[in-house]
């Protein structure tokens, strides 16, 4: 979950870094203005963030514990270049003006991918939905049409067979919600 | 045979539940369909805004006076929102305006472009580029998000039809078919195993389609609804097939 809110809010905050240092304000008053909320899990960081700078811990010590906990590329991409910014006083509007440009690039691409990805989610769903319940209502109703094949099949006892009904159901099921888990993890967060 | 499938409503209390807590739900999910379909009109309003404004502002105008000029001429819900809002705020100020006018507006797109516009304003930053700019982003990000819509929606429908009402009739064909209720199957257990089943997989596959949308919460309210009518289906068809 916290990937998928820090791919949603990043290029958002990299626009908003770049319009505030654009217009001359400094990098510690910027991400004060975004800790103030409306940027999801990146407002909490750069709040707790603030509350350690204000407490008197260096703002590189904590970019750095900060860069150790981001979980996606374009967040730590980010907090490096900030990072970067603090230790070398290097140009941060600009960098941040090609990264925004890039991830613009990547998550127009991402999208792409994810719908295509997901093409093929109702085929696959339906094949198991539909092959597993097929297979297992005949194999349900096996003993009562078969009751006169019992010299050929031996004796087939209805609540171990509904057992086995049960148990593959259940396993349908599951292998569903598997296949659906797809949506959620390839998920580009728009 | 009416009065014979009303019959199997009475024994089944796990179906009568899901169909009332099903019709119950499906009025709780009426209001974030009209809502979502409210903030999209906006959002893909807010481009041309942002742009009107920017040109507006390269004009020669104040933001004040763009942003009237805008209310005036947009006439979709945008516009409206705006207009009402450029009213009520005589009385306080402009940034104050902006503020009411995002939270009215209740779109994370509108509020990000509002706070982005008031912290411009505060720092006194080229509002005119950031405008233009900010109208290109969210462009950029409505056409990714309207495309998903559209080419998703086919597919998040098949996944509902097949799993919801395709499969459950499939199963009813055959077990009616094969095993009628009318020979004398005992079918108890295996048709209250089958229903469960197939209240589970329209609770996944309601669950899977949302998600694919990118809104598996407002689809959830129809989850209800969409399990009562699966396992009514596979009773209904057992009895009529196998009767």
């Amino acid at each position: 979950m916290r990937s998928l809110d820090e791919s949603r809010e990043v290029l958002y905050v990299i626009r908003t870094l770049d319009v505030l240092m654009g217009s001359g304000v400094g990098l510690e008053a910027a991400i004060h203005s975004i800790s103030q909320g409306g940027y999801g899990i990146i407002s909490k960081d750069f709040s707790n963030l603030m509350e350690n700078i204000n407490k008197g811990k260096p703002l590189e010590k904590e970019l750095r514990s900060l860069l150790k906990k981001a979980e996606t590329d374009g967040y730590k991409r980010v907090l490096n270049t900030m990072l970067n910014n603090v230790t070398q006083n290097t140009d941060i509007i600009e960098t941040l003006r090609k990264q925004g440009e890039r991830m613009e690039e990547s998550r127009t691409e991402s999208v792409k991918e994810y719908i295509e990805e997901l093409g093929g989610v109702p085929e696959t769903l339906l094949s198991i939905g539909m092959i597993g319940p097929i297979i297992l209502s005949i194999l349900g109703i096996a003993p009562q049409l078969m009751e006169d094949a019992e010299a050929l099949f031996g004796p087939m006892d209805q609540g171990m067979i509904m057992s086995i009904v049960n148990v593959g159901l259940f396993l349908t099921l599951l292998g569903m919600a598997m296949i659906g888990l797809k949506a959620h993890t390839k998920d580009p967060g728009l | 045979m009416i009065f014979g499938i009303l019959e199997i409503f009475r024994n089944e209390p796990l179906l009568l539940f899901m169909i009332t807590l099903g019709v119950a739900c499906s009025i709780g999910g009426i209001p974030p369909i009209l809502e979502r379909k409210r903030r999209r009109g906006i959002e893909n309003d807010l481009p041309a805004m942002l742009e009107a404004l920017s040109d507006s502002l390269g004009a020669g105008l104040g933001l004040q006076q763009a942003m009237m000029a805008e209310a005036e001429r947009n006439n979709g819900t945008l516009g409206k929102l705006l207009k009402e809002t450029l009213d009520e705020s005589h009385s306080s100020s402009f940034d104050s305006a902006l503020a009411n006018f995002a939270t009215k507006s209740r779109s994370s797109q509108v509020q990000r472009v509002m706070h982005l516009m008031s912290t411009a304003i505060e720092q006194d930053a080229p509002l005119q580029d950031i405008l233009a700019n900010m109208s290109r982003d969210y462009e950029r990000l409505n056409d990714l998000m309207n495309r998903r819509e559209s080419d998703l929606m086919g597919r998040s429908i098949l996944i509902i039809m097949f799993v919801s009402i395709g499969l459950p009739f499939l199963i009813a064909f055959i077990v009616g078919l094969f095993a009628p209720r009318a020979d004398g199957f005992q079918l108890e257990s295996f048709n209250s195993s089958f229903t469960l089943f197939f209240g589970a997989a329209s609770l996944v596959a309601i669950s899977v389609s949302g998600r694919m949308l990118g809104r598996m919460r407002s689809a959830l309210w129809w989850a209800p609804l969409w399990m009562a009518v699966s396992m009514s289906i596979y009773h209904v068809g057992v009895y009529v097939i196998g009767g």
